[in-house]
């Protein structure tokens, strides 16, 4: 015994000198120099931007081509004209059919993708460097010589149209889609489901296709953003080679439409019978990207419901236990985007959790943070902005943000300091401007059976009933 | 080999054979205690990952309290000793890192990238939750992240369409007793029943330094980090030794046929096969396999069913090897109203054909030409570099392993694909088809 209590003893006191004392929280040291990214520019002779950031570390190069015309540029009575072009872009070309296409592509282990969003339409390609020639050759080829050929537009019309289908088993996809057709209307290019419709993707031909394509992808309505293991002139000399064919022509001028104006509060119930969760989404058309409160909104929405410590999240997960995970964020697009907050909810506490939204929303309005939380949302800010860069697609990412929304070059250079800048005042200055909840519309994806009434007798304003698409039952 | 596309820390280098590798640079040492620490320098970026893995996942479950590992990752973010209920986040969203953890069927890690000045914060947070979590447990920290883990379970599982199929295969692929059987997020009712005094155990029992891996990849001066390491991680004791779950594979006397009906509008059928663990030769072949059905436009099942024929929306394979067994599994999702049965022939002739005739050298070049880009990616980011380290030197013993990977694709030939198929395709399998409720019809329901 007395053998044991010695060394126990002795090994308190090798301990105590050594200890560490747990209690004192290390300091940062002083933050690293973070090193932006360098633009290379240069203009093909059919004018088309090139820009440039060499990245040595990988023998990889991606390419991305960002056409300033999305699923914003759909006419109102064809959603998923752009999504449906882009799409089709690698389906057949003058030369190559579409299975030579993906054949070329897969023998060189080279990835190329297009797709749309609201505010533009991209192709992009992922090759080694050491094949960057004859990739970049299919590339230029799709790009410039895409013939959109009938047989394979019927394959991707039927694939599309059971997406749609897909859509309605997702309720999250639901949620989304119905959200924005609540708020923007069928009038409006953000109300529609970028997919298309059942009747807009049926009516739709490869004439319609052929003209998006002519009127929108032209080199002066574009920008190839390029990142990775490459060199300016080695691109340049490759692209004046592969893209001679393609010209410029005349831009029609092109404003998104102002979104409706708001109305009083509503809430929107979707059925999902047997759903375990309910899907919420509550917000309204808020901001375009071109707005001058962008920083202040930033940081003020980060303490709202962009962080996994925001007051949102800690509410409905942490101290509820409603959710995996609660979020808000402001969508910022060409036009007016939304302002959404919402996750997945356990159905029973449903109008419990709609609640808490409305009251960390209007908590947030009503009093903007304290002086502790704004320093606590810059500091996260301006930490984060070290782990923007770090990836060939984080710059590309970077890159097409320049482009798309025509932000100054200084963008990022300044944009620690503007982070900085942001003030108490702004912050519950901007609260107030941009988070009203009387005329947020709620729209709930869940179990109607067990949800419903509870809704209902929280009186947050009228009931809608709905379709899986958003649209009002009769 | 091009020199200018070489760098200090990651370097591209062509072995004898045509196969590029990367070649990660790392130093790798163990505490006393037994903790085994991976350094991987990379100054290009103003960041470094922090990862720490615990050999342990769901594969250490006991019946009954399935789900637990992963509930027990939700309770290390729950404070510690020194750091009370919800610090660890908030301390970290502070300086702006990017930070979670996951667990899988044979292990749990937890990251943090860090803008590289506050790499000691890291060190300290992970250290303290290792070493020091116990007394901070309560029964309302456990009650809360039970809530979200069922939360959890209903936003990955049973909120989506198909949700369930995995562990209904699973189930009918293992036999009851074996940990593979079960899903990684586990049951509601097991959830329901976990105690405070199971998360203790498992926490004595698994979260030892000797059990776990601490990788630390990106801007940071290895002889500032050593000492750091010890002052944090070198006071916890070590943890008794591990009984690990021996390798056994499923074995299938006969194939078995299920029909699930869900919430859903599309059918879609599920074949699997009962293969071999991961970071195998023959798990590479069959990853190659996977590639030559259904990877790109020209894959073999793409092509027939999704291209040609048209009877299917998306069809997809993949060899899934985890440390004690593995499997194959193909699925198809029907377009609207098409029965599973004739996608399942239509599977079965092309499989067929190969047993026939094999398949060609171009499209093995393909697959492992998919696979090198695979790797380079790999190396993009410090967490995929930390992580991809942390998982061969847990599940291989040799973090260099994770430089040789491609070593396993290394000359594989028209016959080893042949064998595979053979040996394991032709073999008992389980088919499931998940279709519309009430639209039994459309399963797959063909006699053997």
């Amino acid at each position: 015994m007395i053998i044991m209590v010695g060394f126990a003893l002795l090994a308190g006191t090798v301990f105590a000198g050594d200890q560490l004392d747990r209690t004192k929280r290390p300091q940062g040291k002083p933050a690293p120099e973070i090193h932006l990214p360098q633009i290379q520019k240069a203009t093909l002779k059919n004018g088309l931007q090139v820009w440039l950031v060499e990245n040595h570390k990988l023998p990889i190069v991606a390419a991305n081509l960002v056409i300033q015309a999305g699923s914003d540029h759909d006419p109102v009575s064809m959603p998923g004209l752009a999504n449906m072009t882009a799409a089709m872009i690698d389906e057949g070309t003058k030369s190559r059919t579409t299975m030579q296409i993906a054949d070329q592509l897969e023998a060189l282990g080279a990835t190329l993708n297009a797709n749309a969003n609201a505010d533009g339409s991209f192709i992009s390609l992922s090759t080694l460097s050491k094949n960057l020639g004859r990739a970049l050759d299919i590339y230029c080829d799709v790009v410039c010589n895409s013939i959109f050929p009938e047989k394979e537009f019927e394959r991707l019309r039927k694939q599309r149209l059971t997406t749609l289908v897909q859509q309605h088993d997702q309720p999250p996809a639901i949620a989304s889609n119905a959200f924005n057709y609540i708020l923007y209307g069928p009038d409006h290019p953000y109300g529609n489901n970028q997919n298309g419709t059942e009747t807009s993707l049926n009516a739709m031909t490869v004439g319609d296709l052929r003209t998006f394509y002519q009127s929108n992808y032209v080199p002066n309505n574009a920008t190839l953003v390029v990142v990775g293991d490459a060199k300016l002139d080695e691109i340049t000399a490759l692209l004046e080679k592969g893209l001679a064919d393609w010209h410029s022509s005349a831009i029609t001028p092109f404003v998104v439409p102002q979104p409706p104006p708001p109305s009083a509060r509503k809430v929107y119930l979707i059925d999902k019978p047997g759903a375990p969760q309910s899907e919420v989404r509550i917000g309204y058309p808020a901001l375009a990207r071109s707005t001058p409160d962008f920083f202040p909104v930033i940081v003020m929405n980060r303490m709202l419901g962009g962080q996994f410590t925001s007051r949102i999240n800690l509410n409905l997960r942490e101290r509820h236990g409603y959710t995996y995970g609660a979020t808000s964020s402001f969508r910022f697009l060409k036009g007016v985007g939304p302002f959404i907050a919402g996750g997945g909810i356990v159905t029973e506490k449903t109008d419990s959790a709609l609640i808490e939204f409305l009251h960390e929303i209007d908590l947030m309005r009503a009093k903007g943070m304290t002086a502790e939380e704004l320093a606590y949302a810059k500091t996260g800010t301006i930490g984060n902005f070290a782990l923007t860069f770090e990836t060939p697609e984080q710059v590309a990412g970077a890159l097409q943000n320049i482009v798309l929304y025509g932000l100054p070059e200084d963008y990022y250079s300044t944009y620690l300091q503007k982070i900085d800048a942001v003030t108490l005042g702004e912050i519950q200055r901007v609260a107030s401007k941009y988070l009203d909840t009387s005329t947020m519309s709620v729209v709930v994806v869940g179990d109607l059976s067990k949800i419903k009434d509870r809704i209902a007798a929280l009186n947050l304003g009228e009931i809608v009933l709905c379709n899986l698409d958003g649209k009002k039952l009769r | 080999m091009n020199l200018c596309r070489v760098s200090a820390l990651v370097t591209i280098f062509l072995a004898n054979s045509m196969i590029a590798q990367i070649d990660v640079k790392f130093e790798q040492y163990k505490l006393e205690n037994g903790l085994n620490v991976i350094f991987h320098e990379d100054h290009s970026v103003p960041v470094t990952a922090v990862t720490v893995m615990y050999h342990v996942g769901s594969k250490n479950e006991k019946l009954k309290r399935t789900g637990f590992a992963h509930l027990f990752e939700h309770m290390m973010f729950k404070g510690s000793e020194h750091v009370a209920d919800g610090e660890h986040f908030k301390l970290l969203q502070e300086v702006g890192a990017n930070i979670n953890g996951f667990t899988t069927e044979d292990g749990t890690t937890y990251f943090e990238v860090v803008p590289s000045n506050q790499l000691e914060l890291a060190l300290y947070l992970e250290s303290d939750r290792m070493g020091f979590l116990l007394s901070a447990l309560t029964q309302s920290k456990l009650d809360n992240q039970r809530d979200v883990v069922k939360n959890e379970r209903r936003q990955r599982v049973d909120n989506v369409p198909y949700g369930t199929a995995d562990e209904k295969i699973a189930k009918a692929l293992y036999p009851p007793t074996h940990p593979y059987s079960w899903p990684v997020i586990g049951y509601m009712e097991d959830l329901s029943a976990a105690s405070l005094d199971d998360v203790k155990d498992f926490f004595r029992t698994y979260y030892a330094p000797n059990n776990a891996c601490l990788v630390l990849s990106g801007n940071f001066q290895p002889d500032e980090a050593r000492p750091l390491v010890e002052k944090y991680f070198g006071e916890i004791p070590r943890g008794k030794d591990i009984e690990r779950p021996p390798r056994a594979g499923a074995k299938l006397m006969e194939t078995k046929r299920m029909v699930f009906e869900d919430k859903v509008q599309l059918p879609r059928l599920y074949l699997t096969w009962p293969t071999v663990p991961n970071y195998t030769r023959m798990g590479a072949v069959l990853e190659v396999l996977a590639h030559i059905l259904t990877r790109g436009k020209t894959s073999r099942l793409y092509k027939a069913l999704v291209y040609d024929k048209q009877i299917a929306q998306s069809v997809f394979a993949s060899e899934d090897g985890f440390e004690i067994a593995g499997d194959f599994q193909i699925q198809a999702t029907a377009k609207p109203d098409k029965g599973l049965a004739q996608i399942e022939n239509v599977i079965d002739s092309i499989l067929n054909d190969i047993n026939k005739h094999g398949v060609t050298q171009d499209e093995i070049a393909k697959a492992i030409t998919a696979e090198e880009v695979r790797v380079i990616n790999s190396a993009a980011t410090e967490l995929g570099k930390a992580i991809s380290l942390a998982s061969y030197y847990s599940y291989t013993g040799d973090p260099q392993n994770y430089n040789h990977q491609l070593d396993l694709y290394e000359g594989i030939s028209q016959d080893e694909i042949l064998s595979v198929v053979r040996k394991f395709l032709a073999g008992p399998k389980i088919v499931l088809s998940v279709v519309p409720v009430g639209r039994q019809d459309l399963a797959s329901q063909k006699g053997e």
